[in-house]
């Protein structure tokens, strides 16, 4: 496990690093702690990590401008912020967890389990997903949203307009995040329960879903059942 | 609207109020002498001058004939007015009717009469046809103002009512400016500003009312023909003094910024009238209000283009008097125009107290904003959860230094209650204040913050927290030096005229993105020194090759 810390709280920073020690033993490969926004996304850019952990006010400087390109990455973000009325919109940007402050161990931890959580376990508000594109970021209503087919380290989001996106996160990350009308019908393939049309089962016990566009998409053996029921 | 249907209900009442003439004069003959025949109707005046000449101190005589051309038996009684310098008696067919002043004689000295006065005709003689008018006169004081003899015939009652109608009414005009006067007199006094429009406005009102007082004081107070002109030199000097400062006054209300040049074109203007009709006093009055109305009509115009609260009204008030002049005679028109004028000028002056009233409201709440933004200062969660974090973790691992914290912690909050509700605080409130403010971030930052000042007086003050806020904002933006550190400074400086605070910060500027200047914290430093020093302040921020600069300058002004 790889923790960035962006904290310019001295003593607050020292103690989410504590706690992350604790949490993850010896699990953690590596953790920084940089105060400034401008640093920390040098360090993004330069490192690879997993999890970041974020404060929203740095500086005097507004953390949520930095809040779309971070969560447009392949790590999940962790808000660690006094600013508890800002959750809400953390969690459209699809953060993983929003930690107020003043915070203790258990729900620091409660915020790590998180990340090895399967996806059904948690409460999902995210509204949009931020892709990286030429560039910029451009935030993606999830309802805009027909399929996202995963593809190793990335994910592919296909849009209800034709178009298709690239998301840095893994299908995994993504259905953490996603709200719970996104159901995971097949290793490979994320879908709003609302696009499908109906249920084909094809010879061999092999399953489809029929999009409402028309398009078809496969289904996990394990996960038919389970479908039809939601669906009925 | 109806302010203005008001005004001309006024006026149209004031023109209804004109006597009836029931009598056509002929020009009147003079003869020096003494003769009490002269004073029949049947002597025959053909030789007589038909100009008075240089009389001297000599008893003179005035026939004049003329003609009732309504019968005399009409109800009321007829009476004659009579208008003219001199002492007499005056007879109507012969017979004394009255006597004004009392005629010199080679025995008594003359005491001069007044020059307006009114006389019953006896009901047996005012029958239609011709009669004569005949005068025994001196005027043996100003013998050489050769000033004509008039008459008035009318209904007696009519004859005394007549100017008593006029009288009432601007007896009530000169006491609602007398009232106004002294309101705004009172107002001025007790007020902090002294606005000085206010006192101008205050200042001719009084005018005006002396102005009124003074033109109509003839009827109730008999002023002897030899001063007759002194009332018409205090009346010329007044309207000198109004015509001047009724423009200056709505030019400092509609703020004309080339106010000084006109107003000096305007004085040239106004003295040159005066020396040139110099003894024409009618006339002279005439044309200082003329000049006086253009100069405000191009003030006022300005005002409207500039859409100027209340011009418009003030606009339509001094257009008005173009169809006073039309509708009514030289006085009269003279008058109401003023009052229009001033009229509008009232209602100006309580548009201008209302706003005076609702930027007083406005910094009542500037004030209360800024007092609330200073209480939440410190229970904003970024703060309050920030230092409760720390001060758990301190707690939490070395329970003595969170002590220690929570000490310095509540007498950062004990300063800030006690200087919430103040305008201005002593200085060393204010430090006391950044001391405890720099314990607390050094137990959560865990960097080494140093305070210094010098030549502090202790007797100054400051509005609360600003020097703080400065020095939030240098903890924010600030990254300690290779030391650890990072120094703050203060430094106070006297002089006289103004005195300064310099707030420096020793460390390296953060980069940031957004503009430090224009941060919330900066506008409440500005806010608090416009509340205590309204613009008598500069700020000045900026970064140095050391830090960071914050200069405050107060310039004193009484």
């Amino acid at each position: 496990m790889k923790l960035l810390i962006i904290e310019d709280e001295a003593r607050i920073a020292k103690r989410i690093e504590r706690m992350s020690r604790a949490f993850f033993g010896t699990q953690l490969q590596s953790l920084a702690i940089i105060d400034s926004l401008q640093e920390g996304i040098t360090y993004i850019e330069q490192h690879a990590i997993d999890v970041l952990l974020l404060d929203l006010n740095l500086n005097g400087e507004n953390g949520f401008t930095i809040l779309e390109s971070v969560v447009s990455r392949g790590f999940h973000t962790i808000i660690i912020s006094a600013n508890t009325d800002r959750a809400i919109t953390a969690f459209t940007y699809g953060v993983l967890d929003f930690v107020p402050k003043p915070f203790d161990q258990n729900r620091l931890a409660q915020a790590f389990l998180r990340i090895s959580q399967p996806s059904n376990a948690l409460q999902k508000n995210t509204k949009y997903l931020a892709i990286r594109k030429n560039g910029n970021i451009a935030l993606i209503d999830v309802d805009d949203i027909l399929y996202i087919k995963g593809a190793g380290i990335y994910s592919e989001l296909y849009l209800k307009n034709g178009k298709q996106e690239l998301h840095d996160k893994t299908l995994e990350k993504l259905a953490q995040l996603l709200p719970g009308n996104f159901e995971r019908i097949h290793k490979s393939y994320i879908v709003p329960i609302s696009q499908i049309q109906q249920l084909l089962v094809q010879p061999g016990s092999k399953y489809d879903a029929v999009l409402k566009t028309g398009e078809i998409i496969p289904i996990g053996r394990t996960r038919y059942h389970f479908l039809k029921e939601r669906l009925l | 609207m109806h302010r203005i249907i008001l005004f001309l209900i006024y006026i149209f009442t004031l023109t209804a109020c004109n006597t009836r003439h029931v009598a056509i004069f002929e020009d009147p003959k003079f003869n020096t002498g003494d003769n009490m025949p002269w004073a029949s109707k049947e002597y025959v005046d053909s030789n007589w001058r038909s100009i008075r000449g240089n009389t001297g101190s000599q008893i003179f005589w005035l026939r004049a004939h003329c003609k009732l051309t309504e019968p005399g038996e009409i109800e009321e009684q007829l009476g004659i007015n009579v208008y003219g310098f001199g002492s007499f008696e005056i007879y109507w067919d012969g017979a004394l009717i009255g006597k004004n002043g009392q005629v010199q004689t080679s025995t008594q000295p003359e005491i001069p009469g007044t020059e307006s006065s009114s006389y019953l005709i006896p009901m047996e003689l005012a029958t239609q046809g011709p009669h004569l008018i005949a005068m025994r006169i001196t005027q043996a004081n100003s013998n050489d103002y050769d000033r004509e003899i008039k008459f008035k015939i009318s209904p007696y009652k009519e004859l005394i009512a007549s100017p008593l109608n006029w009288l009432s009414i601007m007896n009530m005009t000169a006491g609602v400016f007398l009232v106004a006067a002294i309101y705004f007199l009172f107002l001025f006094i007790n007020s902090s500003s002294k606005d000085k429009a206010l006192l101008i406005f205050c200042i001719i009102c009084f005018l005006f009312f002396a102005l009124q007082v003074s033109e109509y004081i003839k009827f109730y107070i008999t002023i002897p023909y030899s001063y007759f002109y002194t009332r018409l030199e205090i009346i010329g000097i007044i309207t000198f003094i109004i015509s001047l400062l009724i423009p200056l006054y709505l030019a400092i209300q509609f703020q004309i910024k080339w106010k000084w040049p006109m107003m000096s074109i305007l004085s040239l203007t106004l003295l040159a009238i005066y020396m040139d009709n110099y003894g024409h006093y009618d006339m002279t009055a005439w044309y200082l209000s003329l000049a006086m109305w253009i100069v405000a009509l191009i003030i006022v115009s300005y005002a409207v283009y500039k859409k100027e609260n209340g011009a418009v009204i003030v606009l339509i008030g001094l257009l008005s008097r173009l169809l006073i002049n039309y509708v009514l005679y030289y006085d009269a028109s003279l008058f109401i125009s003023f009052n229009v004028v001033i009229l509008c000028m009232l209602y100006l002056q309580t548009i201008k107290l209302r706003e005076a009233e609702q930027a007083h409201q406005q910094n009542i709440a500037t004030s209360n904003r800024l007092k609330n933004s200073l209480l939440k200062k410190n229970i904003q969660p970024h703060f309050i959860k920030n230092t409760l974090t720390s001060l758990i973790d301190w707690i939490e691992e070395s329970p003595k230094e969170g002590a220690i914290f929570v000490q310095a912690l509540s007498s950062e909050f004990d300063i800030l209650n006690q200087i919430s509700d103040e305008t201005l605080v002593p200085i060393q409130q204010e430090i006391a204040l950044c001391e405890a403010h720099l314990k607390v971030m050094h137990f959560r930052k865990e960097i080494h913050y140093q305070w210094s000042t010098s030549g502090i007086d202790p007797s100054t003050n400051i509005p609360p927290a600003i020097i703080h806020t400065l020095l939030e904002n240098g903890i924010t933006h600030s990254m300690p030096l290779e030391d650890g550190n990072i120094r703050f400074h203060l430094a106070y400086e006297q002089h006289p005229g103004w005195h300064q605070f310099t707030l420096s910060t020793f460390a390296k500027n953060r980069p940031t993105t957004g503009d430090r200047k224009e941060s919330t914290g900066f506008q409440y430093v500005k806010s608090r020194l416009t509340e205590s020093y309204q613009q008598h302040w500069t700020f000045h921020s900026a970064a140095t090759t050391t830090g960071w600069e914050n200069i405050i300058k107060i310039y004193h002004h009484t």
